[in-house]
């Protein structure tokens, strides 16, 4: 009987001491000395700007280390002069298929397809269509690069999550699809 | 009676035609008799200082550290002293409980119960500090080696601080253990004179049953010389674990190998000092002269001033090193202590510890109780800054001059000193009240053999018999 009771206890003492934790919350801490940030981190909210947010807009035309502008406008007509005159940067030391192939699996075939033929997943389940194969266009490779960066028509801007290098890389990997 | 030799030189340790009843009677008076104005008054001090004590270190660790007197460069003043000092106090209950039983010295016997008490005590206050003086305090249990969820994060072994939680931890709990034993037989008596049901049901709780049979003697015994065998390896581990702190360091005036046996032997000297000091007054208002006699006082000076030699010794001793050593440092923290800015505290210590105890070579004053009382004062005192010279000293100028600075204490650094000084009295009156202050049953196994009465009788015996022994 007493063994009883001693076990009725102790599960009544756990329970009790795990029961306050509630899933949906974040738990309880001991003394969260160095928990929260001192530092405004990135992403995080802070009344201390304008709109709340820690991510402020940098001032325009301010360009930062290691950054070139792009030479052409997000205009039609940039398109056209970046298809005849944009020429990639990289040296052949440089290009990398490889890490080409990767980007463009990540950020490029879910649309246009692991074969650049506009049959990505996407399109084969057809949450929509219209994604052209490569091999039926004309493509250049500053037009390449120039769609990537801002996008066209339908196609969103990836200068966001790509670098203008991995740009150049992917335009290089595109136009290896084309070719096969 | 005729049989037993006891030579006649010495003095007795009970005074009095005291019969076992009287030793009963006398130890369990304070006990079971209110406590007078007197002591209420003392005890009312004593708690207001402690509140005191206890308000400051809320304050400290509400507020933080920066609200004592430390700096950059003095990271350990009145904190760690004060540990010391504690602890090093308690270890004369320790030696007189444990090695003078060794040594079957049978006038402890009168004193080792409350010895004890001061050691649990003071250990009690000593063990206050190295939490306090954290900056962090609700995080102190990590200095414990348990399996946790940061990758089972353990602690690093190599550190003397870590060695002093086990050091005092065991200390203490040794010590209550030890305490509380021999307390059986005399909690056991208080319950069977216990007039009153509810002192009847405490002495019965605390008593822990003891019935007194010989299998239960024989054990007790047992079990009480073997605790006298692992506290004195204890007593004299404890405070070298505490003086590794500072003589496993690199700092100049720290880094001595004389520490650990140095250290052992400051902390009996102002051990028994500070019985001297409690016993003193105790057997005075406890009306136990007949028990704590002149003769115990004088042995406990004379401990004191053999271990107050020995300090001495090891004053010289270091002043000599630092002199052959050939190191400009430690050559410079033994000048600095001696002519520099704390050179008051310096003289202070090496008058109340080197010159006080030496007068105890004249037998007038050793053997007077207000001397006595005294010096004992003037021992704790010099002791206390011994410590402090040590810790301050050393600090406050070594390797560069440009982190050279001084030390001034705060209201708060001494709040809590005077708090531990409060709480130690509160839990020390609170004791003389409730528990046994004489360990009668060790008393009267000395009584026939050591009672004046008993000695009396024998001599006169024996002057009968002479011709036969």
């Amino acid at each position: 009987m007493r063994t009883i009771y001693k076990i009725a206890a102790l599960v009544g003492v756990s329970v009790l001491t795990t029961s306050c934790f509630n899933k949906e919350r974040p738990n309880y801490q001991f003394m969260p000395n160095m928990y929260e940030s001192v530092a405004y981190e990135t992403y995080s909210e802070s009344p201390a700007f304008k709109n709340g947010k820690e991510g402020q807009l940098p001032a325009e035309g301010s360009i930062p280390r290691g950054f070139t502008p792009e030479a052409y406008p997000n205009t039609t007509e940039g398109l056209e002069q970046a298809r005849a005159n944009l020429k990639s940067p990289l040296a052949e030391n440089e290009k990398d298929l490889e890490k080409g192939k990767e980007l463009y699996a990540i950020y490029c075939s879910v649309c246009h397809g692991a074969k650049g033929d506009g049959k990505g997943n996407l399109v084969k389940r057809e949450k929509f269509l219209g994604v052209p194969d490569y091999k039926d266009r004309e493509l250049t490779e500053g037009g390449i690069y120039h769609v990537i960066t801002y996008g066209l028509n339908a196609m969103g801007s990836h200068a966001n999550q790509l670098t203008q290098h991995e740009r150049w890389l992917v335009t290089d990997y595109v136009l290896k699809l084309k070719s096969e | 009676m005729s049989s037993h030799y006891e030579a006649p030189i010495r003095k007795p340790l009970v005074i009095g035609e005291k019969s076992y009843h009287d030793i009963t009677v006398d130890v369990a008076r304070p006990v079971e008799g209110r406590a007078n104005k007197l002591w209420w008054t003392v005890f009312t001090i004593a708690l207001v200082a402690f509140l005191w004590g206890v308000a400051s270190m809320a304050y400290t660790i509400g507020t933080g550290i920066g609200t004592w007197g430390l700096n950059k460069t003095i990271g350990w003043a009145w904190d760690i002293t004060n540990f010391v000092w504690w602890v090093g106090i308690g270890h004369a209950g320790t030696l007189i409980s444990a090695v003078l039983l060794l040594f079957r010295q049978k006038w402890r016997m009168a004193i080792n119960r409350s010895a004890e008490a001061m050691t649990i005590f003071s250990v009690v206050q000593a063990g206050l500090f190295p939490i306090i003086h954290m900056g962090r305090p609700w995080l102190a249990y990590w200095v414990l080696p348990i399996p946790n969820q940061f990758g089972s994060l353990w602690v690093n072994f190599n550190s003397p601080l870590l060695w002093d939680v086990f050091a005092i931890s065991t200390y203490l709990s040794v010590s209550l253990v030890f305490w509380w034993t021999g307390l059986l037989p005399d909690f056991a008596m208080l319950r069977d004179r216990a007039i009153t049901p509810f002192t009847k049901r405490v002495y019965s709780i605390l008593s822990f049953g003891w019935s007194g049979r010989v299998k239960d003697w024989q054990r007790f015994e047992e079990v009480s010389l073997v605790l006298a065998g692992l506290a004195t390896p204890l007593v004299l581990s404890v405070h070298t674990i505490v003086s590794f702190d500072f003589a496993t360091s690199v700092i100049p005036g720290w880094h001595t190998t004389i520490f650990p046996p140095y250290f052992v032997a400051g902390a009996v000297f102002s051990g028994f000092a500070m019985v001297n000091t409690l016993l003193i007054i105790m057997r005075k208002v406890s009306n136990l002269e007949d028990y704590i006699t002149i003769q115990h006082i004088e042995l406990m000076n004379m401990i004191c001033m053999i271990t107050g030699s020995i300090v001495g010794v090891a004053y010289i001793t270091e002043l000599w090193v630092a002199w052959y050593s050939g190191v400009e440092y430690e050559q410079y923290a033994f000048l600095n202590r001696a002519s520099g800015p704390y050179w008051w505290s310096y003289w202070l210590m090496m008058t109340c510890n080197v010159i006080s105890p030496q007068v105890m070579w004249i037998k007038k004053i050793r053997t007077n109780i207000m001397a006595s009382f005294i010096i004992s004062l003037v021992i704790n005192v010099g002791m206390w800054f011994e410590r402090f010279v040590i810790i301050v000293t050393s600090l406050h100028r070594d390797y560069l001059p440009s982190s050279w600075t001084m030390f001034q204490p705060t209201f708060v650094d001494a709040g809590i000193y005077v708090g531990t000084i409060g709480f130690f009295f509160v839990l020390f009156l609170l004791y003389s009240r409730s528990f046994p202050v004489i360990a009668q049953a060790e008393v009267k196994t000395i009584l026939k053999s050591s009672g004046e009465f008993y000695k009396k009788a024998r001599d006169n015996k024996e002057n009968h018999q002479s011709l036969n022994h």
